[in-house]
């Protein structure tokens, strides 16, 4: 990945970035309405789509905004600001980035934004079948990414170059331990999707036992999957803890790194707590939805770290023979 | 440069607003056709003056009735305004010791049909932000009018697993969408997923030997001579059966029981 200073005047620079961060926090904001709407179960409550009972969804008078279409109304509202913005983001991006590969990030993001707005569509059209339903809560989580991305590889700060580190002797480096993380959180995020669109989240309706059992009995797929996400967090706590040993241990002098292995920590504490409220208000909506943001929150600072850990961390120079 | 860029973004959001455009409140997506088999309208095979014996009964509920659950109104001005005071579901209820909104039907043993599908429409209405009725029968193919007399939306989402599932949208007052189900299916949930403590349940069969409990919870059903499985099934405390004979012109007695207790409110069939 070329990390060469780009020569763009640098109010604009500054400018693409701060609108590229704009995009992703608005990306935040509507992963949490997206999860508002399965929380308060009120998918299909607007029956048609793209119109909204039959007016075009811009102009659907807001006193009609009532009951589950509000949310899922709401929903619509800002998936069409944020696909708006991202239209913005990437002609921006085609006008004044000079680096051809951040370009067509932009154009790919640009691409996942649309097919993002027909998965909703289509999920409401064919009500909500899970594996359209899954696929779209997982496609949320991979643009939010590619805007964090976008915001990342902008930045004036980037552009400039990171400070190089030389890696520690270790089995794994943080590099690929960083990668390996977030791979793990994106994975238990699909879970977690799967869980949401199959109805699964009670399957297993006590915690920290699963149905009285440390392993509860596998009688249904919903069981399983309800426990794979259990399982799965299991995993994904294992490896940031993991993940932030390791930096706090070699690289907490460098706070580009620290901080957000230190942030990435709290939230993956923050959403181990959501995720047994959960359970334990029986999917009451302020836990549940907060679950489904701090879940993608940790994947964006997880995602973060890679990023710059890859870009930061070098191979060690061969020892002199 | 920057001229150049505003009115693309502008372009962009007049393109938006002119995008999904729609008729403002119309009428949404239609219920599908009726699909699958079921007795053809008009004319049926079985002479329906055989069924003279009269199989009646009471569905007794015993000790003290489980309280419903309140209705929190308040995301939707109208209904709010509209309901009773203290609005709750209308899960159970219960009257002179009888359990109400419970489906009564031959499970096993209705004579071979076709059966003559009623041309008459049977009737659901969205008043004051409730389903009425909560529960009813009907047969396969027989139409289904669903009309809104509320000034405000809602969406008729019948959650069918034998049928083809729907979801209607009903913007306007006294809307009246128009329907029929293809396959018996028992119980048929419909639910309005904007007002999320609206539900009804409605049993399709593709026999005519079938009612619901009324006030009291008493019932009563023509059969013809035969001996037959009669289920009694509520949305709450699920499903119980019983076996009776009956000869021509006969009277018999069945009654049910449920109680607290009683759960499980899957699929009668």
């Amino acid at each position: 990945m070329s990390r060469e200073v780009v020569g763009v005047e640098k109010s604009e620079t500054v400018a693409l970035h701060r609108f590229a961060l704009f995009t992703a926090c608005c990306t935040a904001f509507l992963i949490f309405v997206g999860g508002l709407v399965t929380s308060t179960e009120s998918g299909l409550s607007v029956p048609d789509w793209p119109t909204t009972y039959g007016w075009n969804m811009f102009t659907f008078p807001f006193s009609k905004w009532v009951g589950g279409i509000f949310y899922e109304h709401s929903h619509r509202m800002v998936a069409s600001f944020v696909g708006f913005l991202t239209i913005i983001l990437t002609v921006w991006t085609w006008l004044r980035e000079k680096r051809a590969w951040v370009r067509w990030l932009s154009a790919a993001a640009l691409g996942a934004v649309i097919l993002q707005g027909v998965l909703g569509g289509l999920t409401v059209i064919f009500l909500l079948p899970a594996p359209i339903s899954t696929l779209h809560a997982c496609l949320a989580q991979t643009f939010f990414c590619l805007a964090i991305a976008i915001a990342v590889f902008t930045s004036p700060q980037w552009k400039r170059g990171l400070p190089l580190i030389k890696s520690r002797a270790e089995s794994v480096s943080v590099p690929v331990l960083c990668a390996s993380t977030t791979t793990a959180v994106y994975f238990q995020l699909i879970l977690g999707a799967l869980m949401r669109h199959t109805n699964a989240g009670l399957a297993i309706p006590d915690f920290p036992l699963a149905l009285g059992h440390i392993i509860p009995p596998l009688t249904s797929s919903k069981v399983i999957i309800h426990f794979a996400h259990r399982l799965g967090a299991v995993i994904v706590t294992a490896m940031i803890v993991w993940t932030f040993s390791r930096i706090a241990r070699s690289y907490s002098d460098h706070s580009l790194l620290f901080r957000p292995a230190l942030v990435m920590l709290i939230l993956v504490g923050i959403q181990l707590t959501l995720g047994a409220l959960t359970v334990w208000t029986a999917k009451a909506v302020f836990p549940t939805t907060a679950h489904v943001l701090t879940g993608a929150l940790v994947l964006a600072t997880s995602f973060l770290l890679t990023l710059r850990a890859y870009a930061m961390v070098i191979e060690r120079e061969p020892a002199c023979a | 440069m920057h001229k150049r860029f505003l009115l693309f973004c502008a372009s962009l959001l007049v393109c938006a607003l002119v995008a999904a455009c729609g008729g403002g409140g119309g009428e949404t997506n239609a219920p599908p056709p009726a699909a699958g088999g079921g007795a053809a309208a008009g004319g049926g095979g079985f002479d329906m003056s055989k069924a003279n014996a009269t199989v009646s009964g009471k569905i007794s509920f015993e000790g003290t009735p489980p309280p419903n659950d309140k209705i929190q109104m308040s995301a939707d001005p109208y209904c709010a305004q509209h309901a009773a005071q203290n609005p709750t579901t209308e899960t159970v209820k219960v009257s002179d010791g009888g359990l109400e909104n419970v489906i009564v039907f031959v499970s096993m043993g209705a004579p071979a049909g076709p059966y003559a599908t009623p041309t008459a429409a049977v009737q659901i209405n969205q008043e004051n932000c409730h389903y009425i009725p909560h529960v009813f029968t009907m047969m396969t193919n027989q139409p289904l009018e669903v009309k809104n007399s509320d000034m405000t939306l809602h969406n008729i989402h019948a959650w069918a697993e034998k049928n083809p599932q729907f979801n209607v949208g009903q913007p306007v007052k006294d809307m009246v969408s128009k329907t029929k189900f293809g396959n018996p299916e028992v119980p048929l949930p419909v639910r309005c997923d904007v007002h999320k403590w609206m539900g009804a349940f409605i049993g399709v069969f593709d026999h005519p030997f079938h009612t619901v409990s009324k006030s009291g919870g008493t019932f009563e059903l023509k059969l013809p001579p035969g001996n037959y499985e009669i289920t009694a099934w509520h949305e709450k405390f699920g499903k119980k059966t019983m076996m009776v004979m009956v000869a021509d012109n006969d009277k018999k007695e069945v009654n049910f029981s449920f109680n607290a207790n009683d759960k499980g409110a899957g699929t009668a069939d």
